[in-house]
This record gives structure tokens, C-alpha cells and sequence, in this order.
């Protein structure tokens, strides 16, 4: 039996005035801790590790400690061991980046990756642009830095490069240190930034002379449609962040930047200060992992379970959910970005959806400024194709009950039926 | 050492961050005081902890829904355990804003005119056909929309026009059933609090005038450094003064309040001073309105803690 006491931080007040700035979300930690057993979580953005083959990854373990335990549990270089990068070449040349090893530094997970980068470039007041809504994991790493984090909104096609255009105006040439971005399957909205745009964002950021930072960890997860390339196969000096939390396993924090020299040596230096070096045991454990197994048909098959997953979440929104509510159709990635009526509060809804046993991440947690009131993530990545069935339908008649009232607006004239789901 | 004092704060409460912060700095204040402290949340565990740890007393520095509506006041009475401020009568009846302005209207106590329209009203009895008459009812625009029963001024918007009248109050109702819509009354808003003394007397503290720099009061205003600026004492003509001073006794003693309660008020371009509600758990932070007025009257944080807290402790079985 837990006991109802309150533990105080007594050291409150004296931490650094930048801590102030990365603050988790009340209502989230609030009702993360809520929990039922039949909670369905649409909350967590985790790939299905269960699909990974154990007996493989359990060999690559041990023969990392067995074989090569000299290298496995010693100090390694900070830009990681040339075998991985000479793995990770080889990957970004499937998408159309030809490297050499000298052009990547491993890093804990791409999160690294993003920290890293801020604390390169970012003074405070500085300018960021970012799509909006964007990634919580950025926002955090940024907002340690204390910079002003500009959103572009974004539509079915990614980013709005119009948007951008005035935004880079308003501010001017080198007026951001960097626009920030997930072009494939983006994280929370689910949407992959159009081949087009990709080129006007690519000439807006050379014309302002800003750096781009290219997130990428989705997009190998394509259920349909074409690869679509990524900027930095377009343009060399995008930096570019690759993970092998959804190739592999998050478990490993392993993941790449890719950038113009100068600038990854200046990454390097910051690195050394957070760690010296990542985890050559995970290193040498993904060398052996990617040698010794058929990991891209662990891959297919993987990402063939995350398709049927947002089959299913999306044949239960339309089934389920009222008309007022939009939401987007990802092609491939872990998320459906929804768009409730504006006067409704995704953060409020959320108390109600925790006691009908199913949780979600209120939209604002993805903006840094409050906006997305009215919006919520969905994670179909890690749920099975009937609990995702039964969540969607718990939620929309959380959702029906909150428009029963905007109905009756409707129907007596009170309010236009034309703002239908327009927020 | 003293008594052993439980203090009871955070909770489901979309005001939890709040009360987290007023218990922190109550049970500071209570640990100076030489008093034996609790610092309890208010989850599933609280019912079992507190029976394990059998408080003298109850310090509730929880704030909004189950903290200030009545019920946590009820539970403790029914586990024999005083606690401090108002008991459950006064807290459901101020915690309900609507319920609250009909006592004061009742009373004589000038409150700007409303009307109070539930979510069934809507619903089931088409009630948004007649949003037509809404200005006739309060005196014209603009009006304030608000949740009926919601503290720290969540859902709470102004509205200038009719058109932006039927989004306010959905806004209002997804904090609630019931939306007020009251008459706007522009001029300097109050917030003046009342101690009991240790004689039970209650005993008024210098108002707080607040004078939010984007015009309204709410909920970001009322928590960011910056955004407000804070007159103590109000700055009030002698009269008026006297009038804010003899409203807010007035409605401590009409809705039955005890301990402690905080009377927010407006003075209005007729110089009347307008009651909006009243508030039952008031924010003890530093920067809390209470707090506030009592340095102005020479008391420190810790003399009302301790003033408070007695009052509890007088009350045991």
C-alpha cells in the first residue's frame, strides 16, 4: 500500500534559471499516473520491441562482450567505432546520401543528436524555427538553451513553405540559427513534408543563409507510396539525424548526425564534454546485430505490423468519430495528429478519457507556447489492432458528450454549421 | 514539538500546481511554527495515511474541484478530523458561483447582473435559441462568461459581442455544467481577504487591488510573473474603502465562512463596489493576494498560518 505523502524539493530555487524552461507537462504527469489495468494507451510514441528477434540480439550481446570485450567494454572514440559508421554509410546510401565514415558521429539515440546541436549553436533569445506542432523530445532540448522557438504550421503536405517564406522575411538573413525539421511521417502530425517543398525549403534556407536540421527517425516506416528523398540527399549541408531505435531498438541509444565538417567538430567537442564517448558495448552489439541478422526482414515485417495498426486506427476514426473532428492519414511513422472543435480542451478531455481507461498526448505538449489546446497525438505504434479498435471507441464518446452541447449551438443558429471541425 | 499537522494539497485538481506550491509553502511555514508536518497528496492512499498518522489537524491548501467544493470538508468531519477554513455548507455554497450571487442579490450585496445557463439547458431544452436575450438580462455588453464552479479563472473569457457569445460558453461548460454570464464592470477589481481572530471575530486585511496589464485577470495573468501589478492597499477613496471593507465581512459571515476566505470584488465607475465570489481555500503562496494584504497589516506568512491553523485545533473534539 502506497502512502499519500509529499516529498518536497529542497532544493528548489537554486537550480539554473534555463531549468525553468523545460518543464513537463502538468496535466500529462498528472494522468500518466493514472492508470487502470485495461488502459489503452495511444500516449507513448514506442516501437514494438517484442518483434525484435530475441536469440539474435541476446548473440550480438554476448559475442560483443566474448569477442571482442577489449573493444565492447573499453573507452571508445567520441565520433564511435568506424565499423558502425561504415554500417551507417551504407544505410544513408539506400536513401540516396553518399557519406564516408569521417562525415558521421554516433550519438545516444538522435535525442543526443538535437541536445548536441543546441548547445553548438544556441545563445539565449536566439531564433529556432520549427514545424508546429513539432517534437516534444526538440522543444525539451531546445528550450534548456532558452532560445525563441518560432512554429510554421504545417498541412497534409508537410511544412508550409509559404509560411516559412514570411516567417524567414519578417526575421531576415540569418535571422534563425536553424530550422528545425521531421520531413517524413512527422512526430506529433503524422504528415511527410512534399518533394517540392522539400526543394523550396532547401533554396529559402540557402537564400537566409540558415542551417537545416533534417530529424529523421521514421523514415524507413513507410507503409505506402513512394520514398520520398530527404533533404540531405538534396542539399550537403543539411544536418541530418538518424536512429536506430526503430531499425533495432531504442534500448541500444544509438543513433547518427551527419553535418558539414566544421560543424561536426564543433558537435564532437560538445559531445566529449557530455560523454566522452557513447556506449561501445552497444556499438559493437549493433555491428554484430546488423552483420549476422536478416534485420531488413525484421524491418519489413515490423513496419507491415505498424501498417495494420494505423489500419486499424484509421477505419476506427472514421467509424467512431463525429464529423466535427479532422485528423490526419499518415503514411507510415507511429502517429495520428486530431484536430478537435476549438472551444474543446484536449487537456480537460484527457481527465475524462483517463477514467473511460484510454490515454493520449493533449496537443499542446507539441507547441511552446500553449497552442494545440484543441488537439491530441495518437500513438497506434504500440497497441494491437483490437485495443486500438476499443480505445478509438472509448474516446469518441468522450468526444460525442463534449459535442452533444456544440450541437445544440448548431441547431438553434447559434453558431455557423459551416465552422464545423475548423479550428 | 507541537501537533502534528497534515497538510493537504495537490490533488486531480487542474489546479494541482497551485496547491502544490501554497502546501509547500505552508508546511515551511508550519515546520518554523514548531508544529510536527505532513505534507499529504490527495491520491487513492490519503483516507489510509491519515488514519495511520492521526493528525491533530487538517491544514487544506488544496484549491478548485474536491478541495474547495465541500468535499474533502465532508470526509474529514466524517473521519473526526478538524480542519482549517470554511466548513462543507460554506465552501459548496461559494465554491458554486451561481448559487453564491443569488445569496449575496438576496442579501442586499451589490454583484453585477448574470444569468447561469447549464449544459441540459442546452442539450435537452434548447437554450441556445434564446441567446438573444442574454444582453437585455445583464445590462449589454461586454459580459464575462465563466464556469459556474471553477477556481483560478480557468474557462474564463470576456466577450464583446454577440457573436463571440455562443464559443465562450462552450469554453466555460468544458469546465462544467453551468456557464455564468455576467455584466462586465469596469473599473479597479479587489481582492480582500478575512481572518477570523482568535475571539472568532472576523477581521478584515487591507484590499488588494490588482490591475492586470492585458485587461483581464485570468489565468495566465494570475500565475506569471510580470503580467499583473499589485496596489496594497487598494487605492480607494475613503468611503469606498469603508464600503469594500464592510462587503467582504458581509458575505464571510452570510455564506457561513470560518478560518479564512477571500472576497473578490470590483468598483465600478458608480464607486460601488460589486462582489463577483467568494473563495474558501485561498492561494497561500508568496506571491498569493492573502498573504499579500497580511504583510500589509503587519502579519507575516507565518502569524496567519499559525492563526489559521489554531482555529483548527480549537475545534477538536
Amino acid at each position: 500500500m502506497g502512502t499519500a505523502r509529499v516529498v518536497f524539493d529542497r532544493w528548489d530555487g537554486r537550480y539554473a534559471h534555463r531549468m525553468a524552461q523545460v518543464r513537463s507537462s502538468a496535466v500529462r504527469d498528472l494522468f500518466a499516473a493514472a492508470s487502470r489495468p485495461d488502459m489503452i494507451s495511444f500516449a507513448g510514441g514506442m516501437p514494438e520491441v517484442s518483434r525484435v528477434p530475441a536469440e539474435a540480439a541476446a548473440t550480438a550481446a554476448y559475442e560483443a562482450v566474448m569477442h571482442e570485450g577489449s573493444c565492447a567494454l573499453q573507452y571508445g572514440s567520441s565520433e564511435g567505432r568506424p565499423a558502425l559508421r561504415a554500417e551507417i554509410v551504407d544505410l544513408m546510401a539506400e536513401i540516396g546520401v553518399r557519406l564516408s565514415a569521417d562525415d558521421i558521429v554516433v550519438t545516444a539515440g538522435a535525442q543526443q543528436g538535437l541536445d548536441l546541436l543546441a548547445k553548438t549553436f544556441l545563445d539565449p533569445g536566439d531564433v529556432v524555427i520549427t514545424e508546429g506542432p513539432t517534437y516534444v523530445g526538440a522543444l525539451q532540448a531546445f528550450s534548456a538553451y532558452e532560445p525563441d522557438i518560432v512554429c510554421v504550421p504545417m498541412d497534409d503536405g508537410g511544412m508550409r513553405v509559404d509560411e516559412l517564406e514570411a516567417e524567414l522575411e519578417r526575421l531576415g538573413p540569418r535571422g534563425a540559427k536553424f530550422i528545425y525539421t521531421i520531413p517524413n511521417f512527422q512526430n506529433p502530425a503524422g504528415v511527410t513534408l512534399r518533394p517540392d517543398r522539400r526543394r523550396r525549403l532547401l533554396e529559402l534556407a540557402r537564400e537566409y543563409d540558415i542551417p537545416v536540421i533534417e530529424d529523421d527517425p521514421y523514415g524507413r516506416l513507410r507503409f505506402e507510396g513512394g520514398h520520398v528523398k530527404p533533404l540531405r540527399a538534396l542539399d550537403d549541408e543539411v544536418i541530418y539525424l538518424g536512429t536506430f531505435s526503430k531499425i533495432f531498438a531504442p534500448g541500444l541509444r544509438l543513433g547518427w548526425m551527419t553535418a558539414p565538417a566544421p560543424i561536426l567538430a564543433k558537435v564532437l567537442l560538445a559531445k566529449q564534454a557530455a560523454d566522452l564517448c557513447g556506449s561501445a558495448f552497444a556499438q559493437v552489439t549493433a555491428e554484430r546485430y546488423f552483420a549476422g541478422t536478416r534485420w531488413r526482414r525484421v524491418l519489413q515485417g515490423l513496419t507491415r505490423t505498424y501498417a495494420e495498426r494505423r489500419n486499424a486506427m484509421l477505419c476506427a476514426l472514421e467509424e467512431h468519430f463525429p464529423p466535427e473532428v479532422r485528423w490526419t492519414r499518415p503514411e507510415g511513422g507511429f502517429f495520428v495528429w486530431v484536430e478537435l472543435p476549438s472551444f474543446i480542451d484536449a487537456g480537460a478531455l484527457l481527465a475524462e478519457a483517463v477514467e473511460h481507461g484510454v490515454t493520449f498526448v493533449p496537443g499542446s505538449a507539441f507547441y511552446p507556447d500553449g497552442r494545440g489546446r484543441n488537439c491530441m497525438r495518437l500513438a497506434f505504434c504500440y497497441a494491437e489492432p483490437e485495443a486500438i479498435t476499443e480505445g478509438i471507441t472509448r474516446l469518441a464518446e468522450v468526444i460525442e458528450d463534449r459535442l452533444e452541447l456544440y450541437r445544440a449551438f448548431i441547431a438553434a443558429g447559434a453558431l455557423p454549421a459551416a465552422a464545423e471541425g475548423v479550428a | 514539538m507541537r501537533e502534528k499537522i497534515a497538510v493537504l494539497m495537490g490533488g486531480r485538481s487542474l489546479e494541482r500546481e497551485i496547491s502544490l506550491a501554497s502546501g509547500k509553502r505552508v508546511c515551511e511555514a508550519l515546520t518554523e511554527l514548531g508544529y510536527r508536518v505532513l505534507a499529504l497528496d490527495v491520491t487513492p492512499e490519503l483516507v489510509q495515511t491519515l488514519r495511520d498518522e492521526r493528525p491533530d489537524a487538517c491544514y487544506i491548501a488544496l484549491h478548485g474541484k474536491y478541495g474547495e467544493d465541500g468535499t474533502i470538508q465532508e470526509l474529514l468531519e466524517f473521519l473526526g478530523i478538524p480542519y482549517t477554513g470554511p466548513g462543507v455548507t460554506a465552501s459548496a455554497l461559494a465554491w458554486d458561483k451561481s448559487v453564491a450571487k443569488r445569496l449575496f442579490a438576496g442579501a442586499g450585496i451589490p454583484t453585477p447582473p448574470w444569468i447561469t445557463l447549464t449544459a441540459d439547458a442546452f442539450k435537452e431544452m434548447g437554450a441556445a435559441t434564446a441567446l438573444d436575450l442574454v444582453p437585455e438580462s445583464v445590462g449589454g455588453f461586454p459580459v464575462v462568461v465563466k464556469p459556474s464552479k471553477q477556481g483560478s479563472a480557468l474557462g474564463l473569457a470576456r466577450v464583446e459581442a454577440p457573436e463571440a457569445l455562443p464559443e465562450a460558453l462552450l469554453a466555460a461548460l468544458s469546465y462544467g455544467e453551468a456557464a455564468l454570464v455576467e455584466k462586465w464592470i469596469d473599473g479597479p477589481e479587489l481582492a480582500v481577504s478575512v481572518l477570523d481572530g482568535p475571539d472568532g471575530e472576523p477581521m478584515v486585511l487591507p484590499p488588494v487591488e490588482i490591475v492586470a496589464k492585458s485587461g483581464l485577470f485570468d489565468f495566465s495573468a494570475m500565475y506569471t510573473a510580470g503580467e499583473t501589478d499589485y496596489y496594497v492597499p487598494a487605492r480607494l477613496a475613503a468611503e469606498v474603502s469603508e464600503e469594500v471593507v464592510r462587503l467582504a465581512r458581509a458575505v464571510h459571515e452570510l455564506l457561513g465562512c470560518r478560518d479564512v476566505s477571500r472576497v473578490d470584488m470590483v468598483v465600478g465607475g458608480d464607486g460601488i463596489p460589486y462582489v463577483l465570489e467568494s473563495n474558501t481555500s485561498p492561494g497561500m503562496t508568496d506571491i498569493s493576494l492573502l498573504p499579500m494584504a497580511a504583510r500589509a497589516a503587519d502579519m507575516t506568512f507565518q502569524d496567519v498560518v499559525e492563526r489559521i491553523v489554531q482555529a483548527a485545533l480549537a475545534r477538536r473534539a
